[in-house]
């Protein structure tokens, strides 16, 4: 009896066999993924917590992987968590979801503006916040700061090609910032919901250094195409707002800067029904070619024309929203090597 | 019969290969199983908003059972000045909006102005919080003003800046002052933070970039102090005519010793609150429609 061949005849059966459960195994933890540039697993957390005052002691966390190799997927992870300060108000099965596309970059104030951001966020009922990273792969900082949010989330990640990215610190307007990655928002909303689905939404993009009021939430909501209202600081203006007539219609716009726009508006000036968003699955952000200010007329000329457009904020003669900046902070004391502990985030 | 077994082995062997290559090519690609999982995640995430809704239904009737009296948690007391300009009513605005998260706050807003704005009025009174409304046109001495503090109420006194950031956590911290607490604040100094450097639970220096030998080299956010401490000391007050960057230490200075404060944000290694500022917004625009008589309607609230 040769023992060799059946030594050999044995690892033949089995090996197999073994690459293919262990392959299978791990494929349910992390599913591998087609390369593509900046997408990695996304997670929807959705919390059905009441509002108590002061702690509470445990948060649902559902996984949604969005590819994977199996037929079956499991929900997965039940997370626990100490200490979640404050909690968003209970999910409402008839409100339609807000969805916030904030683009986000790496700079000192960066915590410091998610943080107060969250805290608005937090405020308003079925709220979903894409938050979009200019980096290469997510940091911690921002992954620690969503999950001790009780803010229903997903973490998206796309770093700006350096050809496009702003040289230094001046603002070339012909490089428009958080453009990619407001377009990896809207690509992410289509794969992730489908055109005859019933879940209402909409789409709003908010940077992360500017204000908003809890009442401009609830006039997007109910945005039957494209909605839009007055922005304050922009423009070189105390407010810049869309023009309407005594029927409700919007016809022109309030603005100093070129009102020749065909949406002389501010991106935090307007809001997308989510159907529509899904239903012209060509419409993004133009990236190259686009003159300063017209950026987001050319997300919009793909989607509505003026007269679609649904004032709100009292016919756009309230602001709910400002457009502040926040200085650069100061960092003379630093040094060239760093004076304080870089350990400690700030 | 050899060759009938060697047969078998090779076709499973060949068998065995191909459904692992075949696996292989199936774990690169995409599935669209969500159209699947969406109603059946809907049905959970209903049936889980149900079971909450119940539960809570039920702490309710339990609570009115045995109406339980909690020890009141000390009231922070947030003193806010601000001022008329043009994003005032945006910093009030985000201000509220982190503050309405914290229980057992009160909120004592002081306008720099000879009168009550209608501005910052209606603003608290939409807010939500529970607060004090003040003015005065810039004192020389700022003398502390609480809403009636009653003898035996535990409270803390804050002094909060209407264009800072802070975090839900640091009113937690800052709960349990006993006398004076201190932790890092984030951008200010011109560095990254400053903070108080902690040795054996004490605080023994002050991590600053700008003149340490202040008596307390810190800001303004960087510090609480219990309302026992101040009630006890009616004669402390900020001192408007100190140098520049003592203001802090011209009130505490009177009230408390470096060994006496109390270091929180994890022995001060943790930045809970950021000194941001912000921009003034560029009004040439608007400058020269106002030139011309063109400009924005005043009527409208900013």
């Amino acid at each position: 009896m040769p023992k060799r061949r059946d030594i050999v005849a044995i690892v033949l059966i089995v090996l197999p066999w073994t690459l293919l459960i262990t392959v299978w195994h791990q494929s349910t933890i992390t599913p591998l993924l087609a390369t593509r540039k900046g997408k990695n697993i996304f997670a929807i957390n959705i919390y059905h917590n009441d509002r108590r005052d002061g702690r509470s002691k445990s948060r649902n966390t559902f996984a949604f992987k969005e590819s994977c190799s199996l037929q079956n997927r499991d929900i997965v992870e039940v997370v626990r968590t100490e200490y979640v300060y404050s909690r968003p108000p209970p999910w409402s099965d008839t409100l339609p979801t807000i969805h916030v596309v904030t683009p986000t970059y790496s700079r000192p104030v960066q915590k410091a503006e998610l943080t107060r951001l969250a805290n608005t966020l937090l405020h308003v009922p079925n709220l979903h916040w894409i938050l979009v990273e200019d980096s290469q792969r997510r940091s911690t900082l921002v992954s620690r700061l969503l999950q001790e949010t009780a803010v229903n989330y997903t973490h998206l990640n796309v770093e700006t090609p350096r050809n496009y990215k702003v040289r230094g610190d001046t603002r070339d307007p012909r490089i428009p910032r958080g453009t990619i990655q407001r377009n990896l928002a809207l690509r992410w909303l289509r794969e992730s919901f489908r055109v005859n689905s019933s879940q209402p939404g909409i789409v709003y993009f908010a940077d992360d250094d500017n204000t908003y009021s809890l009442e401009l939430f609830e006039e997007m909501r109910s945005t039957k195409k494209v909605s839009v209202w007055p922005v304050a600081f922009v423009g070189g203006l105390r407010y810049e707002s869309p023009k309407v007539n005594t029927l409700g219609k919007v016809y022109g716009w309030k603005t100093v800067f070129d009102p020749h726009r065909p949406f002389a508006i501010d991106m935090a000036g307007f809001a997308v029904n989510l159907r529509l968003i899904l239903s012209k699955p060509q419409a993004y952000f133009k990236l190259r070619g686009v003159k300063g200010g017209y950026q987001e007329s050319s997300l919009l000329k793909e989607l509505v024309t003026l007269s679609d457009l649904e004032p709100k904020a009292a016919n756009c003669t309230k602001v709910l929203v400002w457009h502040t900046r926040t200085e650069k902070p100061v960092l003379v004391n630093e040094g060239k090597k760093g004076f304080t502990d870089s350990n400690v985030e700030i | 019969m050899k060759l009938k077994l060697k047969t078998v082995f090779v076709l499973y062997f060949m068998v065995s290969l191909l459904g692992l290559v075949y696996a292989l090519m199936q774990l690169g690609q995409r599935c669209d199983c969500s159209e699947h999982d969406l109603p059946k995640d809907r049905t959970i995430s209903r049936l889980r908003g149900e079971l909450h809704r119940l539960q809570e239904q039920m702490r309710k009737s339990d609570v009115t059972k045995q109406p339980q009296k909690q020890p009141a948690k000390p009231t922070i007391f947030v003193i806010t000045p601000t001022y008329a300009r043009l994003v005032q009513k945006a910093e009030l605005t985000r201000l509220s909006q982190t503050f309405l998260h914290v229980p057992q706050l009160h909120w004592i807003v002081v306008e720099d102005s000879p009168h009550k704005t209608p501005l910052v009025t209606d603003l608290l009174v939409k807010s939500g919080l529970t607060y004090t409304h003040l003015h005065m046109p810039t004192a020389k001495d700022r003398k502390l003003q609480e809403g009636d503090p009653r003898d035996n109420q535990q409270g803390v006194i804050y002094f909060a800046d209407d264009d800072n950031t802070y975090s839900l956590q640091i009113f937690e911290e800052m709960r349990s002052t006993q006398r004076v607490s201190v932790w890092p604040v984030g951008l200010v100094g011109g560095m990254k933070y400053e903070r108080p450097v902690v040795e054996g639970g004490k605080v023994v220096r002050f991590h600053t970039g700008w003149r340490p030998s202040r008596p307390f080299p810190m800001d303004m956010a960087g510090f609480a102090v219990s309302l026992k401490l101040v009630l006890a000391n009616p004669e402390a007050c900020f001192d408007g005519e100190a140098p520049m960057g003592f203001l802090e230490s011209s009130f505490l200075q009177g009230l408390v010793t470096m060994d006496e404060l109390e270091p929180k944000a994890d022995n001060c290694s943790k930045v809970l609150v950021w000194h941001t500022r912000t921009e003034k917004p560029k009004m040439k625009r608007e400058e020269a429609l106002q030139a011309q008589g063109l400009g924005s309607d005043r009527a409208v609230e900013v």
